[in-house]
């Protein structure tokens, strides 16, 4: 093998297809057209040109970041680095990363590590998303400590310092080692652990300290080399956030590389180093050329073990700092078949091996799946009858289930991939992913790829259960992943605003920034910056659509820690008038529950849209008292206001009696016309039957009066 | 009740009869001049089937304003046979007496309709005010009164946040 110094690694060298590189965001600021606008982006709100340009912009109004001193000697491979400095106290050294805007970081462990003084841990000073210039949009931004010593690689390339194999366990990996611990009791591994991501602390070169590990997915930048064997299976994104025993894998990497000075696979193609870690080991893979000291070899042994049960501890690590005795590492015994399987030219020998190419090359695995060699040499070649039994069943499963999605190839091989290979990620659909690995996964793929339908479909055939119902043993932490997972799946199969695939986005991103049109340049990533944003969203989108789409619903139910399902349900109905009313009093319950500031954008926005509201009041005094009455309000910016004024209990009440009695009195009226009207022939038969009674009463009456008058006169 | 087989009222004949029978002896005169002038409203009488006899009121009583005075006159000027004879062999007599009674058919025949039209008028107006009732109930509560189903009342609206 060629050696590769290190320093060939360039930073976003290993970026997957779609993903902005540092360096296209540093160019950012010198473009004339912004960027393409995001998926889904609507015309009017990509059309709003960002605002672009150079200078310094202020955090938390203490930090001041200049735009105009970017710091590539600290870039990360998805993150730039630039210069702050601190008003309260300038003496202090610190520089920020900026982050990419849409793809997930590890916000939690952000919030976790603020302030907090760790050895071997780089302080996180203060984080906050804001307006960066040189994108024109908000951005994650974390202000970290600066290393005052730089990078060790860099350092160890210009000769200015040198780590034997003497120094290397009290200089580099005890204060790592208890860096590590501390992440660990404070809620997640590191996994960015390699060598352009330690550096040294002070400026003599004595504190080591690892890099930056928030500003992206876990593992995602790590080069393939320095990923466990399983997790390097996997694609960037969903390679997961493992535990401790990924971290000690990648620090013994960092060693080897450190100690060499250069990379000894450098040079070696990733799928070469991957098929030689598979069928010969790691350790054996990537030291086995390299001219490792030999007191370096047993704990490299113990560290680099593809086994994870195996592999090295921080007890076991901490016994070798402290010369205590230390476990000689068992070699895992590959399982071996005695004759190889040939598939597309090449001989395999195990089972890891052809899954991992048939997940390559799917077309032709199926064929190959299906024929009797395949069954021969299970059965004979590797004499694993159990294996080729369940396999066999898979395929009569597929069978029987032809006509539906679990007798696709793609879930045939899936299923087939985790038989084969059950501690392998999961296969689907040419993505490949540890099962903690899904939520960064279905981020990227939909985010950053524009493409989340495998994804989902991962979710929504439940593809996952395939991979946990071969686990040769259920621990505590599975079964929770796999609770989560079906959780998700439960959360895809409802359609109703506030659920489906954005919500199970959120729900397994917690610092996935709101992806909804209005607001995705905002880099909304709290319930608390989601109002501001709509409000200044207001003034550029059309505002004849609603201000709430499923990506805010969903967005809001995963970040706002409230009982909302009443409002959802009312946003969910069929009737527009109850639909806007549970939209407005959603974001109304936010800005009051919040106490987020007058909103007068958003209230606008709101108030031009209240129009089947207001016609759900019956009484069109009442309308037109509404319709005064919600230009002051909006005035106001107080959505709970414009709430309460457009869905009075009260007045509801009172509209809903009045109109049942309007309804009795109109339909009084009905009837007493329809009695006069249908009457016809009966009514003119009655009018001349009171015509007849009225001559004989008037004849009666002039008979009796001639009588009278007559017998007066005579008689007078 | 009196009546026989045939349906005649003969305890109302009986009583007729007897009065008849008085009159003749002590009013022969007035029964004479009564009996002819009052042909017509017996006419009336057997013609109107109607179970009110508005008719034969309505005729009855016009054709006694016209056979009254002829009546006085016997009463209080010479109440005889020949005087009563002379009356109703008098054609201008006569023709007074039938006259009247003719005026209280004419009044029967024309009043009615009249009043049926009077009537449609004043339906017609009444439907006419309950148009601009209903009208004006549908301006101020709008199209979904005039409804004869039902309606859902609105969702119940989530919890509503306090200013």
């Amino acid at each position: 093998m060629a050696e590769q110094p290190l320093d060939a690694d360039e930073a976003g060298a290993d970026l997957p297809e779609g993903l902005i590189p540092p360096d296209a965001m540093e160019e950012a600021g010198d473009l004339d057209t912004p960027d393409a606008p995001p998926v889904g982006l609507p015309p009017s709100a990509a059309s709003s040109p960002p605002v672009m340009g150079q200078g310094p912009v202020l955090l938390r109004d203490r930090y001041l970041i200049d735009s105009g001193k970017p710091l590539p000697d600290l870039d990360c491979a998805t993150a730039k680095a630039y210069a702050v400095a601190d008003r309260r106290d300038l003496a202090r050294k610190l520089y920020a990363l900026i982050c990419q805007p849409g793809l997930p970081t590890r916000l939690d462990a952000v919030r976790a590590l603020k302030d907090q003084e760790i050895r071997g841990v780089l302080t996180v000073a203060e984080w906050d998303v804001i307006t960066w210039p040189p994108i024109g949009q908000r951005a994650l931004i974390i202000v970290y400590e600066l290393p005052l010593g730089g990078r060790v690689r860099d350092r160890l390339a210009r000769k200015e310092v040198k780590i034997t194999e003497y120094d290397m366990p009290r200089r580099v990996v005890e204060p790592i080692i208890e860096g590590l611990q501390a992440l660990i009791a404070l809620g997640g591994p590191h996994r960015a652990i390699r060598p352009d991501n330690i550096y040294f602390l002070d400026e003599d070169m004595t504190q080591v300290v690892l890099g930056p590990h928030v500003v992206s997915p876990p593992g995602y930048d790590q080069p393939l080399v320095l990923e466990t064997l399983e997790r390097a299976m996997a694609m960037p994104a969903g390679r997961g956030m493992g535990d401790s025993r990924e971290d000690i894998y990648a620090l013994g990497v960092t060693m080897v590389l450190l100690l060499l000075g250069f990379n000894p696979v450098g040079e070696v193609s990733d799928d070469d180093l991957l098929q030689n870690r598979i069928e010969h080991g790691s350790y054996t893979a990537i030291c086995g050329t390299a001219r490792v000291p030999i007191q370096m070899i047993e704990p490299l042994r113990g560290m680099l073990n593809d086994d994870p049960t195996s592999r090295w501890d921080f007890n076991e690590i901490t016994n070798w700092l402290t010369g205590q005795k230390i476990n000689s590492a068992q070699k895992k015994i590959i399982n071996k078949s005695k004759k190889p399987l040939t598939f597309r030219g090449k001989k395999h020998f195990s089972t890891r091996s052809l899954a991992w190419n048939f997940a390559r090359y799917p077309t032709d695995a199926i064929k190959t799946i299906n024929s009797d060699d395949f069954q021969d040499w299970l059965r004979r070649a590797l004499g694993n009858k159990e294996m080729a039994d369940t396999i066999k069943g898979a395929l009569q499963a597929a069978k029987f289930h032809k006509d539906n999605y679990q007798g696709s190839d793609d879930y045939v091989l899936a299923r087939i991939s985790c038989i084969l290979d059950p501690m392998a990620p999961l296969r689907y659909k040419g993505l490949a992913f540890m099962p903690d690995g899904y939520g960064p996964l279905l981020a990227v793929e939909w985010i950053r790829n524009g493409n989340p339908q495998s994804a989902a479909e991962i979710l929504s055939h439940d593809v996952p259960a395939l991979w946990f119902a071969e686990q040769p043993r259920m621990y505590r932490e599975l079964m929770d992943l796999q609770k989560d997972l079906s959780s998700l799946r439960g959360l895809l199969g409802i359609n109703d605003p506030g659920y489906g695939l954005e919500r199970a986005l959120y729900a397994a991103n917690p610092s996935v920034s709101c992806q909804s049109p209005y607001v995705v340049r905002d880099c909304v990533v709290s319930a608390e910056q989601l109002l501001p944003a709509l409000d200044g969203a207001a003034n550029s989108v059309d505002t004849s659509s609603q201000p709430m789409d499923r990506h805010i619903a969903a967005f809001i139910v995963a970040r706002f820690d409230e009982d909302i399902h009443p409002h959802l349900k009312a946003l969910a109905s069929n009737k527009a008038e109850t639909s806007i009313i549970g939209m407005l009093s959603l974001l109304a319950f936010l800005q009051w529950k919040l106490r987020t500031p007058a909103v007068l954008g958003l209230s606008s926005w709101i108030g031009g849209l209240l129009g089947p509201a207001i016609n759900a009041y019956h009484n069109r005094h009442t309308r037109q008292e509404l319709e005064r009455d919600i230009p002051r309000l909006v005035r106001k910016g107080s959505l709970p206001e414009l709430f309460n004024l457009i869905d009075d209990a009260e007045k509801r009440r009172e509209d809903n009696e009045g109109f049942e009695a309007s309804r009795a009195e109109w339909l009084a009226a009905e009837e007493e016309i329809r009695d006069i009207e249908g009457a016809g022939d009966e009514r003119l038969t009655k009018a001349e039957r009171t015509g007849q009674q009225a001559a004989a009463m008037f004849a009666i009456i002039v008979a009796l009066t001639v009588v009278s008058v007559l017998m007066l006169v005579e008689m007078s | 009740m009196a009546n026989g087989s045939d349906g005649l009222n003969w305890s109302k004949i009986l009583a007729g009869g007897v009065v008849l029978m008085v009159m003749m002896v002590i009013s022969l005169p007035t029964l004479i001049v009564l009996f002819i002038g009052m042909l017509p409203t017996g006419v009336a009488a057997i013609i109107d089937r109607s179970e009110e006899k508005y008719g034969t009121f309505c005729v009855g009583g016009l054709n006694l304003c016209g056979v009254f005075p002829y009546i006085t006159t016997l009463w209080f000027v010479d109440h005889t046979v020949n005087v009563a004879t002379g009356m109703i062999t008098d054609v201008f007599t006569l023709l007074v007496m039938y006259a009247s009674a003719a005026f209280g058919w004419t009044m029967f025949m024309a009043i009615p309709p009249v009043i049926a039209s009077f009537l449609s008028v004043m339906a017609q107006t009444r439907v006419k005010t309950l148009r601009a009732l209903q009208r004006e109930i549908m301006e101020e509560w709008g199209p979904g009164v005039a409804s004869t189903v039902d309606d859902a009342p609105l969702d119940a609206p989530p919890e509503a946040p306090h200013s």
